[in-house]
């Protein structure tokens, strides 16, 4: 008797906790499901890409009836759910659940009867974790991620919602989208022959992108000036080290004259594109554009080279190869005061309020420590050369898991609205800003739910990067004051130079590059490969490690998408070297 | 294990009585059974994909086929530098483990077994086993602690006893090593349980025997210890060798980086990164197959080696 009881028991245990783990796999189902509806339409197996169609297909039929909103508002409550960036800052608010979230959550449902549910995803390995929730059939209704390549590969699958279709039909419902992105963004990835439209490109309202900063009260103790070129940036930097027991006591050893990470590309990016002609063309820039990290653009080589130099002369990071992406080894020597000089996003010292770089390094150094932005490599013009990437900046995009097109394009609607916007980066006054006497906003550090773990909530306001608010003059005059506890001078000074000679991206429309599908991982993860390889090399085998570096990343399919690229544009520009 | 004897029943009962009689039994096996049929079986109709257009809105039956009669993939994968690569490095990788790493459990086996005093036998044992219970991660955070180039305490002891710091992790060749170290150091405590388990159920008599027979330690151990566990060497041995094309993921994948790459990428992480990551599925799946294939073979030729040494062999 007893051993039946048990038996049963046992069998019973087992058929619940595989229950549990149908359920998990029971919400695949959607993604699969849509297979029953699509076969019959794709008979004919015609040309490479009959599937571009089918989605756009779907919401013909579903595109009639615009009485399902009456005054902006759905009749039944919809559902949807927002991805939402995790940045895992120490002592940060919740991303799903703060101040933010719930008024963004009670204003949907007030105006446009929609209930939003927000789904984190970690910032740092975003694309690896969308890809993930797509090819689970689990990802948010609305999903934002940084890599159009990833977007691209899930629509060719059938993936994605095709958003021609709703931007155009609903243009009177989207008012606040329309004015925002206006065409440009909008249309930015519209394929130039069918318009169909897999992505929307958010606007960056600032297109600041890299500054080099340097340690300022290190140049004082040295009777240094702000170094304006190579030559005196280096002879900075050998400075620090010949100095470094004045300057850091018993830490010398830890001295960093100037940091790099594994991603040379981008934390190299102010130092390679003075390398890089002023005058580049518009198809040469384009043809070698893929990365973005401008592996393959004319002059990379020697600024790499120099970085080499650098690096063997004993200036930089020894270990920077061996920390990957997120981790935080790096910031933290930056916070406790080894590092000299570092270059990265424009603002990057200045984020996270208290937990700020520069604000750790006045508490662990000194009143006077600091960076300060410079702009210290100059091109050959004896300008000082800048790339900006065009006014474009996450791309949002609805899987075919979403039921609730309509009610997603509302949502971007309601968070392109200049009111939210502001709201949004700005807060309730006495909790995250004061006004001040010129009338701009001021922004303090913040406390519980009222965090904004990214400056300016820009993960909330995913169609717009950079503070925007209801009028010109005021944003102009709150972007200084937008740093919690960072002295604004330093932030005016930062952008003036981060919009130093600098070149905004364009527009290309010349349709899709097929040998750009599936391979940008692997691609990106060649290029860093390159980069650190060849900066670490020993100085006698540089261009043995770059040249053969380079040879690996164009055969991994680098020089396939430069081919492609290349006819496309001729194609579309005939001759010509610049877009009209 | 304590068996209990049961009078086996030498006539051939229909199924039906042995269902009445063990119907718990049954109850209890199925279960399983179904786990294995549902999460195992049903998902290798997925195989299909490594010879078929893959299309995340399709089912596997309806995907058309891909270009050269369904084997564009595995054309696609041989032909592809980083594939031959990561082929070179998982076989290069798991020789090196299988040839350093597979001794050494025994070999610690032996010496643990040779111990008088037991609680030191013991605390032994726990040390080296309790690294199998680590993650690979937090493997990888003790690596950095310990050997990253300026700033691992390795490095900084050497540098400040005035010699130059080895790169450990960031140069090929050291990385290898490293790699190799750290895998053992993680599993030989616990490879050598299923051992120490062999050699205690060596009859005693034996030892007895021979120590009468004037044998010495040494002697004891060649011609009665290694005998009596070589069936357990012989069938780990037969498994680790259908596993020379197969890696655990975390271990590459969290040890690897920039600087190593071209000796790191092995079979596993080339799929994550171009299959999950590049959303290849078809191109991984197909490399996926080829490594189970080959692995199936490895195996079974193995095992049908050492049945003609004599051995048992798996089955």
């Amino acid at each position: 008797m007893k051993k039946k009881v048990l038996s049963t028991l046992l069998a019973g245990m087992m058929v619940l906790s595989l229950a549990a783990c149908g359920g998990e796999t029971g919400t695949q189902q959607p993604a699969e499901q849509p297979a029953a509806t699509t076969e019959t339409k794709t008979e004919e197996p015609a040309a490479e890409e009959p599937k571009a169609e089918e989605p756009a297909a779907e919401p013909a039929a579903e595109a009639e009836p615009t009485g399902e909103l009456v005054d902006g508002k759905f009749a039944d409550t919809r559902e949807i759910t927002v991805e939402i960036y995790d940045r895992g800052n120490d002592g940060g608010s919740d991303p799903e659940n703060n101040d933010y979230t719930r008024w963004i959550q009670q204003q949907m449902l007030e105006k446009h009867n929609v209930k939003v549910t927000f789904q984190k995803v970690p910032r740092w390995t975003e694309v690896d974790d969308i890809n993930n929730l797509l090819a689970g059939g689990t990802a948010p209704d609305v999903c934002v991620t940084y890599s159009y390549p990833t977007i691209k590969t899930y629509a060719d699958m059938g993936g994605v919602i095709d958003l021609r279709p709703y931007i155009d039909d609903y243009k009177a419902d989207l008012p606040n989208l329309w004015n925002w992105l206006g065409e440009s963004n909008l249309y930015w990835d519209s394929d130039p022959s069918d318009g169909t439209t897999w992505a929307i490109e958010a606007k960056l309202a600032n297109m600041s992108r890299v500054v080099t900063y340097i340690r300022k009260d290190w140049l004082d103790a040295l009777n240094l000036p702000l170094p304006t070129t190579k030559a005196e940036f280096h002879d900075a930097l050998v400075a620090f080290k010949d100095n470094a027991d004045t300057l850091l006591g018993k830490d010398a050893a830890k001295m960093v004259p100037y940091s790099v990470s594994y991603d040379v590309g981008w934390r190299a990016a102010t130092l390679i594109e003075s390398f890089i002609d002023p005058k580049i063309s518009d198809k040469e820039y384009y043809v070698n554009g893929f990365d973005d990290r401008k592996l393959t653009q004319n002059g990379t080589k020697d600024a790499v080279k120099l970085l080499n130099e650098w690096y063997n002369e004993g200036l930089m990071w020894n270990d920077f190869a061996i920390y990957s992406s997120g981790d935080t080894t790096e910031d933290d020597m930056m916070k406790a005061g080894y590092v000299g000089a570092f270059t990265h996003n424009w603002d990057y010292p200045f984020r996270n309020g208290d937990d700020s770089i520069e604000a750790n390094l006045k508490r662990n150094v000194g009143e006077n420590a600091v960076f300060v932005a410079c702009d210290p490599f100059e091109d050959k013009n004896g300008g000082h050369n800048k790339f900006q990437a065009g006014p474009i900046d996450r791309k949002v995009f609805f899987p075919s898991t979403n039921d609730e097109p309509l009610a997603s394009m509302l949502y971007l609607d309601f968070i392109s609205d200049p009111a939210t916007i502001e709201y949004l980066q700005v807060g309730e006054e006495g909790v995250t800003h004061t006004v001040n006497e010129a009338g701009a906003y001021q922004i303090q550090a913040a406390t519980g739910d009222a965090i904004q773990n990214s400056g300016m909530n820009i993960d909330y306001t995913i169609t717009c990067n950079g503070l925007h608010l209801t009028s010109e003059d005021l944003t102009m005059n709150s972007l200084a004051y937008s740093y919690a506890g960072i002295d604004p001078q330093l932030v005016i000074d930062a952008y003036k130079i981060a919009n130093t000679d600098a070149r905004v991206g364009i527009n290309v429309p010349v349709g899709d590059i097929e040998a750009e599908g599936g391979v940008g991982d692997t691609l990106s993860s060649k290029r860093d490969q390159v980069y650190d390889k060849a900066v670490s090399a020993p100085v006698a085998d540089f261009d043995k490690v770059w040249d053969e570096g380079i040879a690996d990343y164009l055969a991994a399919g680098g020089q396939a998408i430069i081919d492609e690229r290349t006819a496309a544009f001729e194609r579309v520009f005939g001759d010509a070297d610049m877009i009209p | 294990m304590a068996k209990t004897k049961v009078k086996v029943p030498v006539k051939k009962q229909s199924f039906g009585v042995y269902m009445k009689r063990y119907w718990q039994l049954y109850l209890l096996l199925a279960l399983p059974v179904i786990y294995l049929i549902v999460f195992k079986y049903v998902p290798m109709v997925y195989v299909q994909i490594a010879f078929k257009k893959y299309n995340i809105t399709k089912s596997p039956w309806v995907m058309p086929w891909a270009k050269n009669n369904g084997m564009e993939y595995f054309i696609k994968a041989f032909s592809n530098p980083d594939f031959r690569r990561a082929l070179r490095n998982t076989i290069g990788l798991n020789l090196l483990d299988l040839v350093i790493g597979f001794p050494i459990p025994i070999i610690f086996a032996l010496i643990l077994n040779e111990l008088v005093f037991t609680r030191f036998k013991k605390v032994v044992q726990t040390i080296t086993y309790m690294p199998h219970f680590l993650s690979w991660v937090i493997i990888y955070g003790l690596a950095i602690q310990l050997f990253a180039p300026s700033t691992g305490l390795v490095n900084m002891l050497i540098t400040n006893l005035g010699g130059t710091a080895v790169p450990f992790l960031n140069d090929t060749a050291h990385w290898v090593g490293t790699y190799i170290f750290l895998g053992v150091w993680q599993s030989f405590g616990w490879n050598s349980i299923v051992y120490l388990a062999a050699i205690a159920g060596i009859n005693s008599e034996l030892y007895e025997a021979a120590s009468v027979d004037g044998a010495g330690r040494f002697q004891k151990m060649w011609h009665i210890t290694l005998p009596g566990i070589k069936p357990t060497i012989v069938i780990l041995l037969i498994m680790a060798i259908g596993n020379i094309l197969g890696s655990g993921f975390d271990r590459p994948f969290a040890l690897q980086n920039n600087l190593v790459m071209d000796w790191a990428e092995v079979i596993s992480t080339y799929v994550y990164r171009a299959g999950i990551k590049g959303l290849q599925f078809s191109l991984t799946t197909a490399v996926g197959l080829f490594q189970s294939v080959v692995g199936v073979i490895f195996l079974l030729g193995a095992n049908a080696l050492s049945r003609k040494l004599g051995e048992r062999g798996l089955w």
